[in-house]
Protein backbone atom coordinates (compact mmCIF):
# COMPACT_ATOMS: atom_id res chain seq x y z
CA UNK A 1 0.00 0.00 0.00
CA UNK A 2 2.79 2.60 1.27
CA UNK A 3 3.55 3.27 -2.58
CA UNK A 4 0.48 4.66 -3.60
CA UNK A 5 1.63 7.45 -1.29
CA UNK A 6 4.07 8.14 -3.57
CA UNK A 7 1.15 8.83 -6.99
CA UNK A 8 -1.40 10.37 -4.10
CA UNK A 9 1.54 12.68 -3.57
CA UNK A 10 1.93 14.00 -7.14
CA UNK A 11 -2.05 13.87 -8.23
CA UNK A 12 -2.57 15.98 -5.05
CA UNK A 13 0.12 18.69 -6.04
CA UNK A 14 -0.94 18.91 -9.90
CA UNK A 15 -4.73 18.87 -8.24
CA UNK A 16 -4.17 21.30 -5.45
CA UNK A 17 -2.32 23.77 -8.67
CA UNK A 18 -5.27 23.26 -10.33
CA UNK A 19 -8.14 24.06 -8.47
CA UNK A 20 -5.94 27.07 -6.35
CA UNK A 21 -5.61 28.18 -10.07
CA UNK A 22 -9.41 27.75 -10.72
CA UNK A 23 -10.59 29.11 -7.88
CA UNK A 24 -9.27 32.36 -8.22
CA UNK A 25 -9.87 32.49 -11.69
CA UNK A 26 -13.84 32.07 -11.10
CA UNK A 27 -14.52 34.34 -8.72
CA UNK A 28 -12.88 37.16 -10.66
CA UNK A 29 -15.08 36.18 -14.06
CA UNK A 30 -17.87 38.13 -13.57
CA UNK A 31 -16.60 41.10 -12.25
CA UNK A 32 -13.93 42.91 -14.61
CA UNK A 33 -12.65 40.68 -17.14
CA UNK A 34 -13.14 43.42 -19.41
CA UNK A 35 -12.14 46.08 -17.62
CA UNK A 36 -15.50 48.22 -18.55
CA UNK A 37 -19.14 48.44 -17.51
CA UNK A 38 -22.05 48.94 -19.84
CA UNK A 39 -24.29 51.73 -19.02
CA UNK A 40 -27.17 51.12 -17.20
CA UNK A 41 -30.58 52.61 -19.00
CA UNK A 42 -30.22 55.87 -21.01
CA UNK A 43 -32.75 56.27 -24.14
CA UNK A 44 -30.21 57.89 -26.69
CA UNK A 45 -29.13 56.02 -29.65
CA UNK A 46 -25.17 56.45 -28.17
CA UNK A 47 -26.35 54.33 -25.58
CA UNK A 48 -26.78 51.64 -27.49
CA UNK A 49 -23.84 51.77 -29.05
CA UNK A 50 -20.35 50.67 -28.37
CA UNK A 51 -17.21 53.23 -28.84
CA UNK A 52 -14.17 52.14 -29.61
CA UNK A 53 -10.83 54.25 -30.16
CA UNK A 54 -7.28 54.79 -28.17
CA UNK A 55 -6.84 54.32 -24.72
CA UNK A 56 -6.48 57.96 -23.98
CA UNK A 57 -9.32 59.02 -26.29
CA UNK A 58 -11.59 58.07 -22.33
CA UNK A 59 -9.82 61.63 -21.01
CA UNK A 60 -9.10 63.18 -23.94
CA UNK A 61 -10.61 66.97 -23.86
CA UNK A 62 -12.19 66.05 -27.44
CA UNK A 63 -12.85 62.24 -26.80
CA UNK A 64 -15.67 61.31 -24.16
CA UNK A 65 -15.62 64.11 -22.24
CA UNK A 66 -16.01 66.21 -25.19
CA UNK A 67 -18.27 63.92 -26.59
CA UNK A 68 -20.59 64.74 -23.97
CA UNK A 69 -20.20 68.06 -22.71
CA UNK A 70 -20.16 69.58 -26.84
CA UNK A 71 -23.35 66.98 -28.16
CA UNK A 72 -24.55 65.74 -24.88
CA UNK A 73 -23.81 62.14 -26.43
CA UNK A 74 -22.89 59.45 -23.86
CA UNK A 75 -21.75 55.90 -25.33
CA UNK A 76 -23.14 53.01 -23.94
CA UNK A 77 -19.96 51.47 -23.92
CA UNK A 78 -16.01 52.34 -24.80
CA UNK A 79 -13.12 49.78 -25.63
CA UNK A 80 -9.91 50.59 -25.64
CA UNK A 81 -7.90 49.91 -29.21
CA UNK A 82 -5.79 51.53 -30.88
CA UNK A 83 -5.35 55.04 -32.53
CA UNK A 84 -7.08 54.17 -36.06
CA UNK A 85 -4.96 51.04 -36.24
CA UNK A 86 -5.89 47.54 -37.35
CA UNK A 87 -7.65 47.01 -33.62
CA UNK A 88 -10.32 49.63 -34.74
CA UNK A 89 -10.89 48.99 -38.16
CA UNK A 90 -11.11 45.55 -37.58
CA UNK A 91 -13.39 45.50 -34.88
CA UNK A 92 -15.51 48.00 -36.72
CA UNK A 93 -15.95 46.18 -39.93
CA UNK A 94 -16.43 43.11 -38.21
CA UNK A 95 -19.53 44.57 -35.65
CA UNK A 96 -17.65 44.41 -32.32
CA UNK A 97 -17.70 48.25 -31.73
CA UNK A 98 -20.43 50.61 -33.33
CA UNK A 99 -18.59 53.52 -34.21
CA UNK A 100 -14.67 54.08 -33.66
CA UNK A 101 -12.35 57.62 -33.48
CA UNK A 102 -10.42 56.92 -36.53
CA UNK A 103 -8.59 59.32 -38.78
CA UNK A 104 -10.59 61.24 -41.61
CA UNK A 105 -7.44 60.57 -44.40
CA UNK A 106 -7.89 56.69 -43.30
CA UNK A 107 -8.28 55.13 -46.54
CA UNK A 108 -10.22 52.17 -44.93
CA UNK A 109 -13.20 54.26 -44.50
CA UNK A 110 -13.53 54.38 -48.18
CA UNK A 111 -12.51 50.77 -48.75
CA UNK A 112 -15.40 49.62 -46.15
CA UNK A 113 -17.66 52.10 -46.67
CA UNK A 114 -17.77 53.64 -43.51
CA UNK A 115 -19.97 57.15 -42.90
CA UNK A 116 -17.79 59.55 -41.35
CA UNK A 117 -20.41 61.64 -38.89
CA UNK A 118 -20.36 65.98 -39.67
CA UNK A 119 -18.86 67.58 -36.40
CA UNK A 120 -21.05 71.17 -37.04
CA UNK A 121 -19.72 72.24 -33.47
CA UNK A 122 -16.39 71.82 -34.15
CA UNK A 123 -15.39 69.48 -31.52
CA UNK A 124 -12.25 68.39 -33.43
CA UNK A 125 -9.69 71.31 -33.91
CA UNK A 126 -8.89 71.95 -37.60
CA UNK A 127 -5.83 69.69 -38.57
CA UNK A 128 -4.48 71.29 -42.05
CA UNK A 129 -1.14 70.22 -42.71
CA UNK A 130 1.19 73.01 -42.81
CA UNK A 131 5.33 73.12 -43.56
CA UNK A 132 7.09 73.64 -40.55
CA UNK A 133 10.53 74.65 -40.84
CA UNK A 134 13.40 76.78 -39.28
CA UNK A 135 13.24 80.12 -39.62
CA UNK A 136 16.86 80.72 -41.06
CA UNK A 137 15.96 77.91 -43.98
CA UNK A 138 12.92 79.83 -44.87
CA UNK A 139 14.39 81.96 -47.87
CA UNK A 140 11.87 83.12 -50.23
CA UNK A 141 12.56 80.71 -53.14
CA UNK A 142 11.96 77.69 -50.27
CA UNK A 143 8.71 79.50 -49.26
CA UNK A 144 7.55 79.62 -53.22
CA UNK A 145 8.36 76.47 -53.33
CA UNK A 146 6.44 74.23 -50.31
CA UNK A 147 3.70 76.80 -50.79
CA UNK A 148 3.06 75.91 -53.76
CA UNK A 149 2.72 72.30 -52.75
CA UNK A 150 0.39 73.45 -49.79
CA UNK A 151 -2.12 75.43 -52.58
CA UNK A 152 -2.78 72.20 -54.47
CA UNK A 153 -2.34 69.70 -51.49
CA UNK A 154 -6.31 68.64 -50.89
CA UNK A 155 -8.01 65.79 -48.10
CA UNK A 156 -8.41 63.79 -51.07
CA UNK A 157 -4.87 63.45 -52.15
CA UNK A 158 -4.33 62.57 -48.69
CA UNK A 159 -7.04 59.68 -49.03
CA UNK A 160 -5.51 58.87 -52.32
CA UNK A 161 -1.65 59.43 -51.34
CA UNK A 162 -2.45 56.66 -48.07
CA UNK A 163 -4.26 54.51 -49.98
CA UNK A 164 -1.24 53.94 -51.88
CA UNK A 165 1.65 53.48 -49.26
CA UNK A 166 -0.72 51.39 -46.89
CA UNK A 167 -3.24 49.32 -48.69
CA UNK A 168 -0.71 49.04 -52.31
CA UNK A 169 2.57 49.33 -50.24
CA UNK A 170 4.14 51.68 -52.60
CA UNK A 171 7.46 53.23 -52.27
CA UNK A 172 6.70 56.48 -50.03
CA UNK A 173 9.14 58.63 -52.61
CA UNK A 174 7.59 57.27 -55.57
CA UNK A 175 4.07 57.67 -54.76
CA UNK A 176 5.52 61.67 -53.79
CA UNK A 177 6.87 62.09 -57.15
CA UNK A 178 3.64 61.02 -59.11
CA UNK A 179 2.13 63.51 -56.99
CA UNK A 180 4.46 66.34 -57.93
CA UNK A 181 4.28 65.02 -61.33
CA UNK A 182 -0.18 64.79 -61.59
CA UNK A 183 0.07 68.49 -60.15
CA UNK A 184 2.80 70.20 -62.58
CA UNK A 185 4.92 70.87 -59.70
CA UNK A 186 7.85 68.46 -61.07
CA UNK A 187 8.90 71.60 -62.96
CA UNK A 188 13.23 71.88 -62.22
CA UNK A 189 14.08 75.51 -61.28
CA UNK A 190 16.54 77.53 -58.97
CA UNK A 191 14.15 79.28 -56.57
CA UNK A 192 15.83 76.98 -53.63
CA UNK A 193 19.12 77.02 -55.13
CA UNK A 194 22.01 77.24 -52.46
CA UNK A 195 19.92 75.96 -49.85
CA UNK A 196 20.91 72.86 -47.34
CA UNK A 197 17.72 71.25 -45.68
CA UNK A 198 16.74 68.42 -43.86
CA UNK A 199 13.34 67.20 -44.12
CA UNK A 200 12.11 65.18 -40.74
CA UNK A 201 9.60 63.27 -40.63
CA UNK A 202 6.57 61.56 -37.76
CA UNK A 203 6.46 57.57 -37.80
CA UNK A 204 3.51 57.61 -39.97
CA UNK A 205 2.91 57.08 -43.54
CA UNK A 206 0.95 59.78 -44.37
CA UNK A 207 3.63 61.78 -42.95
CA UNK A 208 6.45 60.15 -44.81
CA UNK A 209 4.87 60.92 -47.78
CA UNK A 210 4.43 64.15 -47.40
CA UNK A 211 8.04 64.75 -46.16
CA UNK A 212 9.15 63.43 -49.82
CA UNK A 213 7.04 65.54 -51.28
CA UNK A 214 8.47 68.50 -49.85
CA UNK A 215 12.25 66.78 -50.14
CA UNK A 216 11.34 66.22 -53.68
CA UNK A 217 10.13 69.73 -54.85
CA UNK A 218 12.76 71.43 -52.91
CA UNK A 219 15.23 69.08 -54.42
CA UNK A 220 13.91 70.23 -58.27
CA UNK A 221 14.12 73.32 -57.17
CA UNK A 222 17.88 73.43 -56.88
CA UNK A 223 17.86 73.12 -52.86
CA UNK A 224 20.58 70.15 -51.42
CA UNK A 225 18.49 67.89 -49.11
CA UNK A 226 19.10 65.27 -46.58
CA UNK A 227 16.00 63.18 -45.06
CA UNK A 228 15.68 61.76 -41.79
CA UNK A 229 12.20 59.89 -41.80
CA UNK A 230 10.16 57.78 -39.39
CA UNK A 231 12.25 59.56 -36.35
CA UNK A 232 8.88 59.20 -33.94
CA UNK A 233 5.95 61.11 -32.48
CA UNK A 234 6.27 64.98 -32.24
CA UNK A 235 7.88 64.51 -28.68
CA UNK A 236 10.80 62.62 -29.99
CA UNK A 237 11.19 65.08 -33.30
CA UNK A 238 10.51 68.65 -32.04
CA UNK A 239 13.71 68.99 -29.75
CA UNK A 240 15.45 68.25 -33.37
CA UNK A 241 13.39 70.98 -35.12
CA UNK A 242 14.36 73.32 -32.20
CA UNK A 243 17.97 72.58 -31.95
CA UNK A 244 18.33 72.65 -35.72
CA UNK A 245 19.44 69.04 -36.56
CA UNK A 246 15.95 69.36 -38.41
CA UNK A 247 14.86 71.62 -40.40
CA UNK A 248 11.43 71.12 -42.28
CA UNK A 249 8.93 69.00 -40.88
CA UNK A 250 5.12 67.83 -42.45
CA UNK A 251 3.62 69.05 -39.46
CA UNK A 252 -1.18 69.94 -38.41
CA UNK A 253 -2.42 72.86 -36.83
CA UNK A 254 -4.76 71.74 -34.31
CA UNK A 255 -2.26 69.12 -32.81
CA UNK A 256 0.87 71.30 -33.82
CA UNK A 257 -1.02 74.80 -31.30
CA UNK A 258 -2.11 71.63 -28.52
CA UNK A 259 1.52 70.57 -28.26
CA UNK A 260 2.65 74.45 -27.45
CA UNK A 261 -0.65 75.61 -25.62
CA UNK A 262 -2.61 73.11 -24.34
CA UNK A 263 -5.23 75.70 -23.10
CA UNK A 264 -5.87 76.75 -26.33
CA UNK A 265 -9.40 76.84 -27.87
CA UNK A 266 -9.17 77.72 -30.81
CA UNK A 267 -10.99 75.05 -33.22
CA UNK A 268 -11.88 76.64 -37.12
CA UNK A 269 -8.78 76.56 -40.02
CA UNK A 270 -8.72 80.47 -39.58
CA UNK A 271 -8.30 80.52 -35.44
CA UNK A 272 -5.57 77.57 -35.40
CA UNK A 273 -3.64 78.95 -37.83
CA UNK A 274 -3.68 82.43 -36.47
CA UNK A 275 -2.92 81.25 -33.30
CA UNK A 276 0.08 79.07 -34.05
CA UNK A 277 3.03 82.10 -34.26
CA UNK A 278 2.40 83.27 -30.90
CA UNK A 279 2.84 79.83 -29.42
CA UNK A 280 6.02 78.10 -31.47
CA UNK A 281 9.31 78.71 -30.47
CA UNK A 282 11.42 81.51 -31.61
CA UNK A 283 13.40 80.07 -34.26
CA UNK A 284 10.12 77.84 -36.15
CA UNK A 285 7.64 79.68 -38.35
CA UNK A 286 5.04 77.68 -40.34
CA UNK A 287 4.08 78.16 -44.20
CA UNK A 288 0.83 78.37 -45.58
CA UNK A 289 -1.50 75.97 -44.33
CA UNK A 290 -2.94 73.38 -46.97
CA UNK A 291 -6.69 73.03 -47.60
CA UNK A 292 -6.05 69.14 -46.61
CA UNK A 293 -7.14 68.18 -42.95
CA UNK A 294 -6.24 64.83 -41.30
CA UNK A 295 -8.12 64.75 -37.80
CA UNK A 296 -10.34 62.86 -35.48
CA UNK A 297 -14.24 61.62 -36.78
CA UNK A 298 -16.18 59.26 -35.24
CA UNK A 299 -17.38 56.94 -37.62
CA UNK A 300 -19.93 54.62 -37.67
CA UNK A 301 -20.58 51.91 -40.52
CA UNK A 302 -22.84 52.01 -43.24
CA UNK A 303 -25.31 49.96 -41.42
CA UNK A 304 -25.65 51.49 -38.09
CA UNK A 305 -25.87 54.81 -39.87
CA UNK A 306 -28.91 53.95 -41.85
CA UNK A 307 -30.47 52.11 -38.87
CA UNK A 308 -30.54 55.25 -37.19
CA UNK A 309 -30.40 57.84 -39.96
CA UNK A 310 -27.25 59.41 -38.54
CA UNK A 311 -25.17 62.35 -40.28
CA UNK A 312 -23.87 64.29 -37.24
CA UNK A 313 -22.28 63.13 -34.23
CA UNK A 314 -25.26 65.46 -32.62
CA UNK A 315 -27.75 63.03 -34.32
CA UNK A 316 -26.20 60.18 -31.89
CA UNK A 317 -27.87 61.72 -28.50
CA UNK A 318 -31.45 61.48 -30.54
CA UNK A 319 -33.74 58.70 -29.91
CA UNK A 320 -33.85 55.28 -31.38
CA UNK B 1 -0.79 67.34 -10.97
CA UNK B 2 1.82 65.27 -8.44
CA UNK B 3 2.01 62.27 -11.08
CA UNK B 4 4.45 59.60 -9.36
CA UNK B 5 3.65 55.96 -8.23
CA UNK B 6 2.89 56.12 -4.89
CA UNK B 7 0.19 58.92 -5.22
CA UNK B 8 -1.49 57.18 -7.87
CA UNK B 9 -1.40 53.84 -5.74
CA UNK B 10 -3.03 55.93 -2.66
CA UNK B 11 -5.98 57.64 -4.90
CA UNK B 12 -8.75 55.66 -4.16
CA UNK B 13 -10.35 56.71 -7.16
CA UNK B 14 -7.75 53.73 -8.92
CA UNK B 15 -9.10 51.40 -6.67
CA UNK B 16 -12.55 52.21 -7.69
CA UNK B 17 -12.55 52.36 -11.37
CA UNK B 18 -14.32 54.56 -13.77
CA UNK B 19 -17.05 54.14 -15.52
CA UNK B 20 -14.89 52.72 -18.73
CA UNK B 21 -12.28 51.45 -17.02
CA UNK B 22 -12.75 48.74 -13.57
CA UNK B 23 -10.01 49.51 -10.51
CA UNK B 24 -7.05 48.06 -9.45
CA UNK B 25 -8.93 44.97 -7.61
CA UNK B 26 -11.14 43.99 -10.60
CA UNK B 27 -7.99 44.50 -12.98
CA UNK B 28 -5.70 42.37 -10.84
CA UNK B 29 -8.79 39.84 -10.89
CA UNK B 30 -9.28 39.99 -14.42
CA UNK B 31 -5.13 39.51 -14.71
CA UNK B 32 -5.23 36.27 -12.90
CA UNK B 33 -8.69 35.41 -14.60
CA UNK B 34 -6.20 35.59 -18.03
CA UNK B 35 -3.17 33.72 -16.63
CA UNK B 36 -5.13 31.23 -15.46
CA UNK B 37 -7.20 30.35 -18.59
CA UNK B 38 -3.59 30.16 -20.60
CA UNK B 39 -1.84 28.42 -17.76
CA UNK B 40 -4.09 25.33 -17.78
CA UNK B 41 -4.29 25.12 -21.14
CA UNK B 42 -0.55 24.77 -21.67
CA UNK B 43 -0.64 22.45 -18.50
CA UNK B 44 -3.14 19.99 -19.87
CA UNK B 45 -1.59 19.93 -23.43
CA UNK B 46 2.69 20.06 -21.79
CA UNK B 47 2.29 17.79 -18.96
CA UNK B 48 0.92 14.82 -20.35
CA UNK B 49 2.84 15.14 -23.38
CA UNK B 50 6.27 15.44 -21.74
CA UNK B 51 5.33 12.51 -19.50
CA UNK B 52 4.89 10.43 -22.56
CA UNK B 53 7.74 11.54 -24.34
CA UNK B 54 10.02 11.70 -21.80
CA UNK B 55 9.35 8.08 -20.50
CA UNK B 56 9.58 6.82 -24.24
CA UNK B 57 12.89 9.10 -24.81
CA UNK B 58 11.18 9.54 -28.47
CA UNK B 59 10.73 12.67 -30.39
CA UNK B 60 13.14 15.05 -28.03
CA UNK B 61 13.31 17.24 -31.60
CA UNK B 62 9.45 18.09 -30.18
CA UNK B 63 10.94 19.72 -27.46
CA UNK B 64 13.37 21.32 -28.80
CA UNK B 65 10.68 22.79 -31.73
CA UNK B 66 8.28 23.60 -28.70
CA UNK B 67 11.51 25.72 -27.20
CA UNK B 68 11.55 27.74 -30.25
CA UNK B 69 8.07 29.66 -29.52
CA UNK B 70 9.72 31.29 -26.14
CA UNK B 71 10.95 34.05 -28.90
CA UNK B 72 7.80 34.52 -30.48
CA UNK B 73 7.12 38.56 -30.89
CA UNK B 74 4.01 38.78 -28.31
CA UNK B 75 2.26 41.79 -29.55
CA UNK B 76 3.29 41.25 -32.83
CA UNK B 77 1.62 37.72 -33.12
CA UNK B 78 -1.76 38.75 -31.01
CA UNK B 79 -2.51 42.05 -33.51
CA UNK B 80 -1.74 39.06 -36.59
CA UNK B 81 -3.90 36.70 -34.12
CA UNK B 82 -6.84 39.21 -34.13
CA UNK B 83 -7.10 40.40 -37.48
CA UNK B 84 -7.36 36.41 -38.24
CA UNK B 85 -9.90 35.62 -35.43
CA UNK B 86 -12.22 38.82 -35.49
CA UNK B 87 -14.49 37.89 -38.42
CA UNK B 88 -14.97 34.59 -37.35
CA UNK B 89 -16.32 35.91 -33.82
CA UNK B 90 -19.40 38.19 -34.17
CA UNK B 91 -20.87 39.76 -31.24
CA UNK B 92 -19.82 42.48 -28.69
CA UNK B 93 -18.21 40.31 -26.10
CA UNK B 94 -14.98 39.45 -25.12
CA UNK B 95 -14.06 36.81 -26.70
CA UNK B 96 -13.08 37.48 -29.40
CA UNK B 97 -10.12 39.42 -27.96
CA UNK B 98 -9.82 36.96 -25.70
CA UNK B 99 -9.24 33.94 -28.17
CA UNK B 100 -6.05 35.48 -29.60
CA UNK B 101 -4.49 36.51 -26.39
CA UNK B 102 -5.46 33.23 -24.58
CA UNK B 103 -3.33 31.69 -28.07
CA UNK B 104 -0.23 33.99 -27.24
CA UNK B 105 -0.17 32.77 -23.70
CA UNK B 106 -0.62 29.25 -24.34
CA UNK B 107 2.23 29.76 -26.89
CA UNK B 108 4.71 31.23 -24.21
CA UNK B 109 3.37 28.48 -21.34
CA UNK B 110 3.83 25.46 -23.01
CA UNK B 111 7.90 25.73 -23.55
CA UNK B 112 8.26 25.63 -19.66
CA UNK B 113 6.47 23.27 -18.83
CA UNK B 114 6.47 20.56 -21.67
CA UNK B 115 10.31 20.81 -21.80
CA UNK B 116 11.16 20.86 -17.43
CA UNK B 117 7.90 17.82 -17.65
CA UNK B 118 10.66 16.05 -20.55
CA UNK B 119 13.66 16.53 -18.88
CA UNK B 120 12.77 15.61 -15.42
CA UNK B 121 11.18 12.38 -16.21
CA UNK B 122 14.90 12.31 -18.73
CA UNK B 123 17.06 12.50 -15.38
CA UNK B 124 15.55 10.30 -13.04
CA UNK B 125 17.92 8.26 -11.73
CA UNK B 126 18.35 5.12 -14.55
CA UNK B 127 19.13 3.06 -11.00
CA UNK B 128 15.68 3.81 -9.84
CA UNK B 129 13.90 2.83 -13.21
CA UNK B 130 15.76 -0.26 -13.31
CA UNK B 131 14.99 -1.01 -10.25
CA UNK B 132 11.04 -0.48 -10.46
CA UNK B 133 11.51 -2.55 -14.01
CA UNK B 134 12.73 -5.09 -12.17
CA UNK B 135 10.06 -5.38 -9.38
CA UNK B 136 7.94 -6.16 -12.53
CA UNK B 137 6.18 -2.46 -12.38
CA UNK B 138 4.61 -1.81 -15.96
CA UNK B 139 5.44 1.15 -18.48
CA UNK B 140 2.65 2.91 -16.47
CA UNK B 141 3.66 2.04 -13.02
CA UNK B 142 6.94 2.82 -13.71
CA UNK B 143 6.31 6.36 -15.30
CA UNK B 144 3.23 7.28 -12.43
CA UNK B 145 5.03 5.83 -9.42
CA UNK B 146 8.98 6.49 -10.12
CA UNK B 147 9.42 8.72 -12.69
CA UNK B 148 6.65 11.62 -11.93
CA UNK B 149 7.55 11.79 -8.20
CA UNK B 150 11.50 11.91 -9.24
CA UNK B 151 10.19 14.84 -11.70
CA UNK B 152 8.26 16.22 -9.39
CA UNK B 153 11.10 19.45 -9.08
CA UNK B 154 12.06 19.93 -12.37
CA UNK B 155 7.83 19.77 -13.26
CA UNK B 156 7.38 22.18 -10.42
CA UNK B 157 10.25 24.43 -11.79
CA UNK B 158 8.52 24.43 -15.48
CA UNK B 159 4.88 25.48 -13.82
CA UNK B 160 6.59 28.45 -12.14
CA UNK B 161 8.50 29.88 -14.77
CA UNK B 162 5.84 29.38 -16.98
CA UNK B 163 3.56 31.58 -14.72
CA UNK B 164 6.07 34.18 -14.57
CA UNK B 165 6.30 34.49 -17.83
CA UNK B 166 2.50 34.55 -18.59
CA UNK B 167 1.88 37.03 -15.67
CA UNK B 168 4.17 38.86 -16.85
CA UNK B 169 2.91 38.99 -20.79
CA UNK B 170 -0.84 39.18 -20.02
CA UNK B 171 -0.36 42.57 -19.67
CA UNK B 172 -0.98 42.40 -23.72
CA UNK B 173 -4.20 41.79 -23.19
CA UNK B 174 -5.19 45.36 -22.63
CA UNK B 175 -3.62 45.84 -25.85
CA UNK B 176 -6.51 44.54 -27.67
CA UNK B 177 -9.47 46.47 -25.25
CA UNK B 178 -9.20 43.91 -22.74
CA UNK B 179 -8.71 44.39 -18.75
CA UNK B 180 -6.04 43.13 -16.69
CA UNK B 181 -2.99 45.20 -15.16
CA UNK B 182 -1.67 46.26 -18.38
CA UNK B 183 -4.81 48.33 -18.60
CA UNK B 184 -2.77 50.80 -16.40
CA UNK B 185 0.61 50.28 -18.00
CA UNK B 186 -1.23 51.28 -21.72
CA UNK B 187 -3.95 53.98 -20.51
CA UNK B 188 -0.23 55.55 -18.77
CA UNK B 189 1.44 55.52 -21.57
CA UNK B 190 -1.02 56.97 -23.94
CA UNK B 191 -2.03 59.73 -21.86
CA UNK B 192 1.15 60.54 -20.64
CA UNK B 193 0.34 59.91 -17.09
CA UNK B 194 3.49 58.18 -16.14
CA UNK B 195 2.47 57.59 -12.02
CA UNK B 196 -0.06 55.27 -13.62
CA UNK B 197 2.31 53.42 -15.86
CA UNK B 198 4.88 52.66 -12.87
CA UNK B 199 1.97 51.68 -10.71
CA UNK B 200 0.60 49.17 -13.20
CA UNK B 201 3.88 48.12 -13.65
CA UNK B 202 4.58 47.15 -9.97
CA UNK B 203 1.45 45.52 -9.57
CA UNK B 204 2.49 43.23 -12.19
CA UNK B 205 5.90 42.48 -10.30
CA UNK B 206 4.17 42.04 -7.04
CA UNK B 207 1.33 39.89 -8.41
CA UNK B 208 4.07 37.34 -10.00
CA UNK B 209 6.01 37.50 -6.43
CA UNK B 210 2.88 36.72 -4.91
CA UNK B 211 1.86 33.71 -7.17
CA UNK B 212 5.19 32.45 -7.45
CA UNK B 213 5.48 32.27 -3.63
CA UNK B 214 1.90 30.47 -3.21
CA UNK B 215 3.20 28.13 -5.94
CA UNK B 216 6.63 27.54 -3.97
CA UNK B 217 4.39 26.50 -0.93
CA UNK B 218 2.27 23.99 -2.75
CA UNK B 219 5.51 22.81 -4.30
CA UNK B 220 7.19 22.52 -0.90
CA UNK B 221 3.90 20.23 0.42
CA UNK B 222 3.73 17.96 -2.68
CA UNK B 223 6.70 16.85 -3.73
CA UNK B 224 8.42 13.93 -1.52
CA UNK B 225 10.98 15.04 1.03
CA UNK B 226 13.20 12.56 -0.03
CA UNK B 227 13.25 14.00 -3.54
CA UNK B 228 13.90 17.24 -2.75
CA UNK B 229 16.67 16.68 -0.40
CA UNK B 230 15.07 18.06 2.80
CA UNK B 231 14.92 14.06 3.65
CA UNK B 232 19.00 14.00 3.89
CA UNK B 233 19.59 14.45 7.49
CA UNK B 234 17.90 11.24 7.62
CA UNK B 235 18.48 9.53 4.03
CA UNK B 236 21.75 7.16 4.13
CA UNK B 237 22.51 7.54 1.35
CA UNK B 238 24.54 10.06 -0.40
CA UNK B 239 22.24 10.91 -3.44
CA UNK B 240 18.90 11.83 -1.86
CA UNK B 241 16.87 11.90 -5.30
CA UNK B 242 16.99 8.14 -4.99
CA UNK B 243 16.33 7.90 -1.33
CA UNK B 244 12.44 8.37 -1.91
CA UNK B 245 12.21 5.04 -4.45
CA UNK B 246 14.68 3.23 -2.16
CA UNK B 247 12.51 3.87 1.04
CA UNK B 248 9.31 2.92 -0.68
CA UNK B 249 11.24 0.19 -2.53
CA UNK B 250 12.60 -1.36 0.95
CA UNK B 251 9.22 -0.71 2.91
CA UNK B 252 7.28 -2.91 0.10
CA UNK B 253 9.79 -5.51 0.21
CA UNK B 254 9.42 -5.30 4.14
CA UNK B 255 5.38 -5.70 3.93
CA UNK B 256 5.55 -8.26 1.09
Amino acid sequence: MTRRIGILRALAGATVLLTALTACGESGSSSGSSGSSSSSGGDTIAADLVLGGPPEFENRTDGIPGLQKTYGVSFGDFRKLDAGGPLTINALKTGQIDAADIFTTDPSIATNGFVVLEDPKNLYAAQNVVPLINKDKATDGVKATLNAVSAKLTTDDLIDLNEKVINEKQDPAAVAKAWLADNGLDATGTQAAGTTLTVGSANFQENVVLANIYAQALQAQGATVNTQLNIGSRETYMPGLQDGSIDLIPEYTGVLLQFFDKNSSAVSSEEVYAALPSVLPANLIVLDQSQAEDKDAIVVTKETAQKYDLKSIADLAGKP
Amino acid sequence: MNDNVFVWLNDPQNWAGTRFTAGIVDQIVAHLWYTVIGLVIAFVIGFPLGLVLGHSGRAGWLVSLANGLRSLPAVGLLILLYVVVSPLITGRGDLVYLVPTEIVLVLLALPAILANTYAGVRNVEPAARDAAHGMGMTERQVLLQVELPNALPLIFSGVRSATLQVIATATIAAYVGLGGLGRFIYDGLASHRFGEMAGGAVLVAALALLVDLTLALVQRYTVSPGVTGRFSRRATRADSRTAAVTEQVASEAATD
